[in-house]
């Protein structure tokens, strides 16, 4: 079936779905019991924690999946239970990227086809269909990693729609996106659903763009029960204010009065230290790939001088990748710019100690759940105020009164991992201001709260910089931006193009089981010489042949650094033989024959690795291990899915040991025990992270009908070429010579 | 209406020497994977791998150097790489997901480059073979402290053979033994204790909300 024959039906039934998730006291839904008609649109909302993502994977059927829990009444679709057919029910979730799945974008949107085990022929139209339908004209081979967030929940609709849904659930597709990629994506949206008819149930807390796109409004309350159900102006009008208190965003409601706190009592500490200051800044950032290169690009421009003074609130604004959040990374320390300073006093913030940063600065980050550090809210509020040596019991005080006032003093004991995202940030702006730095970084503060957790969130800045704190702030909020005393454009750096690709090494040309293989041979190579004579001849022949692999014959540019990325390689692996050679001698005998032999023995197991496996392609792996060696498919897919997100995990260990730093925690060379438990937490959040990414991941692929892929099609081939024989033949070699000289 | 309830089985007798070990098994059946069984699997294995990756760094560096000149005794830092064979199977508790965890670790460790080479690999399948025996011993019906530290300290035999094929096949039959004693010895404390410690922190985090350790945190707390 593809997105021109969309199939009929898409009749919702729930008859009093009650869901509590194990080890909550209370349901997160409570009898909710409705029906919609097919072709449907409907709008969700509720106040934040009401159960309104829940409700969506209910009506998925996906609520088992990343989670356990007690849960009864039926959900039906069309008369049988959700995912009867896979990909029936289409999900996007909130966080862009969250369900992407391959590294491309055909790739991607395919995964669902393959799943349902499409004719590999039948994908490319399919594909090509479900990426108009959602306006989004990039050639498939498109890297998924280089869209936007925008463009990445595009691409989770294309990926949904190409599975043919009768039903499609949204999750705040835009609430993590900029005012211009919110209106893409809803333009997305309103076409598909023009298109075809699909009963669609759209979850979001900002309802004014969505009346138009939607009959029918459904409002669910705190304790997760259904209390209005209609079309959607009249709910709007007849339930406006109850919505009001309920904190949503009403259209054309006139933002919240922010409220005055008075929970800071004291002035922040401008006698901590100099303001921090930037001249103009030219920020850029480096990704380093798996393959061991790294790539360097401009990641943000500050054209002026920017100090932000005590008492003011200064806005940076700009689309997404204009470097908003770079900038406040580096007024925080974390990045070094290439042009220009940030200084606090004489000195760069780069070179402050952690505990010198973070007293004079509070930072609060875009993403708060990965750089959690305490293990109750009150106790992570704290964190920074312990670290400094100031944990008083006025300041005991102070921080209950923060939390109390930002709607957190009922959480006080509570695991802040298990908080809403919305909560989180929150936590995170109390965590940043107690201590009352001077200056305060934050990054989107006022993103996913509702309109009674941003009038505190407000008014807690608000307050800070009355009492004399400087406030720097990157936002797209625009009642945010009229608040400031100032407001720093940011525009997006020119995309450089991307540098020509060199000449490919000839070894590059065999797919990753052929190179996988021919660095497993070294190891019976390695074994076999029983004398070191035998030995050099083998390393000899290998030379050779590493020599061969990494010549680059043809035109165009010629590939770089080759010699060092293999030295660099074989570094550890020398020291290895070393190590193994002088063992020998002392445990086998005090020989040294035996002790060289052993030692080079390394070093022949070691040199092929060293030159194939950097050529090794992570995405085909999982290709050819599927359908040449006949894999079981799901656990290659997942594995496929783990390895294209392995640089992910290095950004957001970076982003945890920022977190540390600037909080007072950060490591320190000198004190080795510190430093090693400086590293088991970072790591431990890493994990916290991973296994998120995991669950998440989970939904997102059963909703496109991974859990019944047992027979799955690939939309990428995967052949075993001439070259793959050549180097698998090749590296026979060694073994043969070494077999020829052993007597 | 119908009542469905996903709590996972509880083993309520005894099992394999560990009267004491009540552990919450996985839905059944067993083979029945989830998705995010999968998933957790290999997601662990990649954060692990990369772990492992910054651990080799250290090992050859400074470890070395420590005990350099005496392979044996650097056999003692060799426990955490055992760590994700014991995480994987303590986790997701299902049949394989200890060599699975493993081996994932191993590739995703092998591949940014290690000291190794294309041996990690197979030291990943080796290791992940012993855990998983452990595992399977116990009739994958005990994840408490004592299947942890089995687990752990099975790897150490099992890479110390293969390891005396490729590395070390002039040691004398004494030292090679020593060898294994001291691997399955770090393998025990570091990661069996330490993956059984290292899941009850996982776990009270709220991490493992979908698997049977979230549910055991759940059961604790509760009486």
């Amino acid at each position: 079936m593809s997105p021109a024959t969309p199939a009929t039906g898409g009749h919702v039934t729930l008859d009093g779905v009650t869901w509590r998730p194990y080890g909550r006291r209370e349901p997160v839904l409570r009898d909710i019991s409705l029906s919609l008609a097919p072709g449907e649109r409907v709008l969700l909302a509720g106040p934040s924690g009401s159960g309104k993502s829940t409700l969506l994977r209910a009506i998925a059927g996906l609520l088992e999946t990343a989670d356990a829990g007690e849960l009864t009444g039926s959900v039906l679709i069309d008369g049988h239970a959700p995912g009867a057919r896979a990909g029936e029910v289409g999900l996007v979730l909130q966080e862009p990227g969250a369900g992407v799945v391959a590294s491309s974008i055909g790739r991607d949107v395919a995964f669902g086809l393959e799943n349902v085990g499409m004719p590999r022929a039948d994908m490319p139209a399919v594909v090509r269909s479900a990426v108009g339908a959602v306006g989004l004209p990039l050639p498939l081979d498109t890297p998924t990693g280089a869209l936007s967030g925008g463009e990445t929940q595009r691409l989770a609709l294309a990926g949904a729609l190409a599975l043919a849904p009768t039903v499609l659930l949204l999750d705040e597709p835009t609430a993590m996106l900029d005012p211009g990629h919110a209106a893409q994506v809803r333009t997305s949206v309103g076409r598909a659903l023009a298109a075809y008819p699909i009963t669609t149930v759209v979850v979001e807390h900002v309802l004014g763009p969505w009346v138009d796109l939607v009959d029918r409004l459904l409002v669910l309350d705190a304790q997760g029960a259904l209390v209005a159900d209609g079309p959607v102006r009249d709910v709007l009008a007849g339930e406006r204010e109850r919505l009001l208190d309920m904190g949503i965003w009403v259209p054309d409601a006139p933002p919240p009065t922010p409220l005055v706190s008075g929970a800071l009592s004291a002035a922040p500490a401008s006698a901590r230290g100099q303001e921090v200051t930037a001249t103009p800044l030219t920020i850029e950032r480096t990704v380093r790939l798996l393959d061991g290169s790294t790539r360097t690009s401009t990641a943000a421009r500050l054209e002026a001088e920017l100090a932000p003074a005590p008492g003011t609130a200064t806005a940076l604004v700009g689309p997404s990748g204009s470097g908003k959040s770079t900038v406040l990374l580096a007024f925080a320390g974390a990045l070094a710019p290439s042009d220009g300073a940030v200084t606090a006093g004489d000195e760069p913030v780069s070179e402050l100690s952690t505990h010198a940063l973070a007293g004079r600065l509070g930072w609060v980050p875009q993403w708060s759940s990965s750089t959690i550090l305490g293990r109750t809210v009150l106790d992570e509020v704290l964190v920074t105020s312990r670290a400094l040596g100031e944990e008083t019991p006025e300041r005991v005080v102070e921080a209950h009164a923060l939390l109390s006032s930002l709607g957190l003093g009922h959480l006080e004991t509570a695991d802040p991992r298990e908080l809403s995202g919305g909560e989180q940030r929150r936590l995170a702006i109390a965590s940043a201001i107690l201590h009352q730095p001077p200056l305060l970084l934050a990054d989107e503060p006022t993103v996913g709260q509702d309109r009674h957790t941003w009038a505190a969130v407000v008014g807690l800045l608000d307050s800070y910089r009355r009492a004399g704190g400087a406030v720097l702030v990157s936002t797209h909020d625009a009642a945010v931006v009229e608040r400031s005393d100032g407001v720093v454009e940011l525009t997006p750096p020119p995309k450089e193009p991307p540098p020509p690709q060199p000449r490919r090494v000839l070894a590059a040309h065999a797919g990753p089981l052929a190179l996988l293989v021919s660095a497993i041979v070294a190891i019976p190579a390695g074994i076999l010489p029983g004398h070191w004579h035998t030995s050099l001849v083998v390393l000899a022949v290998q030379v050779a042949l590493a020599c061969l692999a990494l010549s680059a014959p043809g035109v165009g540019a010629r590939p770089s650094g080759r010699l060092r990325r293999v030295v660099l390689r074989l570094v550890p692996g020398l020291l290895g033989g070393l190590s193994v050679g002088w063992s020998t001698w002392l445990l086998g005998g005090h020989d040294t024959a035996t002790a060289v032999t052993a030692g080079l023995r390394v070093v022949i197991i070691v040199l092929p690795s060293a030159v194939l496996l950097p050529l090794v392609d992570p995405d085909r792996l999982g290709d050819h291990l599927a359908q040449r060696l006949r894999m079981p498919a799901r656990p290659v897919v997942a594995l496929a899915a783990a390895l294209q997100r392995v640089h992910t995990l290095g950004a957001v260990w970076s982003e945890i040991s920022l977190a540390r730093r600037v909080r007072g925690l950060g490591t320190d060379a000198r004190r080795p025990v510190a430093l090693v438990r400086d590293l088991a937490t970072a790591t431990f959040g890493l994990l916290v992270r991973t296994l998120r990414m995991a669950a998440d991941l989970a939904v997102a692929m059963d909703a496109r009908g991974f859990a019944s892929a047992s027979r799955r099609t690939w939309f990428a081939p995967a052949p075993w070429r001439p070259a793959d024989t050549l180097v698998v033949v090749a590296s026979l070699i060694p073994i043969a010579a070494a077999l020829l000289l052993t007597p | 209406m119908d009542t469905h309830t996903t709590e996972p089985a509880t083993d309520a007798g005894t099992s394999g020497g560990f009267p004491r070990a009540r552990s919450i098994l996985a839905t059944r059946p067993l083979t029945g994977w989830r998705t995010v069984d999968i998933l957790t699997i290999t997601f662990l294995g990649a954060a692990l791998g990369v772990a492992f990756w910054g651990w080799g760094v250290f090992y050859n560096g400074p470890l070395s150097a420590l005990t350099f000149g005496f392979a044996p005794l650097g056999g003692l830092f060799v426990g955490p790489w055992f760590l994700a064979g014991v995480v994987g199977g303590l986790v997701v508790r299902r049949p394989g997901a200890a060599l699975f965890c493993e081996v994932v670790a191993a590739l995703v460790s092998m591949v940014p480059g290690t000291e190794w080479g294309a041996t990690t690999l197979v030291s990943g399948i080796v290791q992940g073979l012993g855990t998983e025996i452990a595992f399977a011993l116990l009739g994958y019906r005990a994840f408490g402290i004592a299947a942890a530290v089995l687990a752990g300290a099975l790897a150490g035999p099992f890479e110390a053979v293969y390891e005396s094929f490729t590395w070390f096949p002039d040691w004398s039959f004494a030292w090679k033994l020593a060898y294994a004693g001291i691997l399955a010895l770090s393998g025990a404390v570091v990661a069996g204790a330490g993956g059984w410690l290292l899941i009850r922190a996982l776990a009270a985090a709220g991490a493992l909300n979908a698997f049977p350790p979230g549910q055991e945190h759940r059961e604790t707390r509760a009486v």
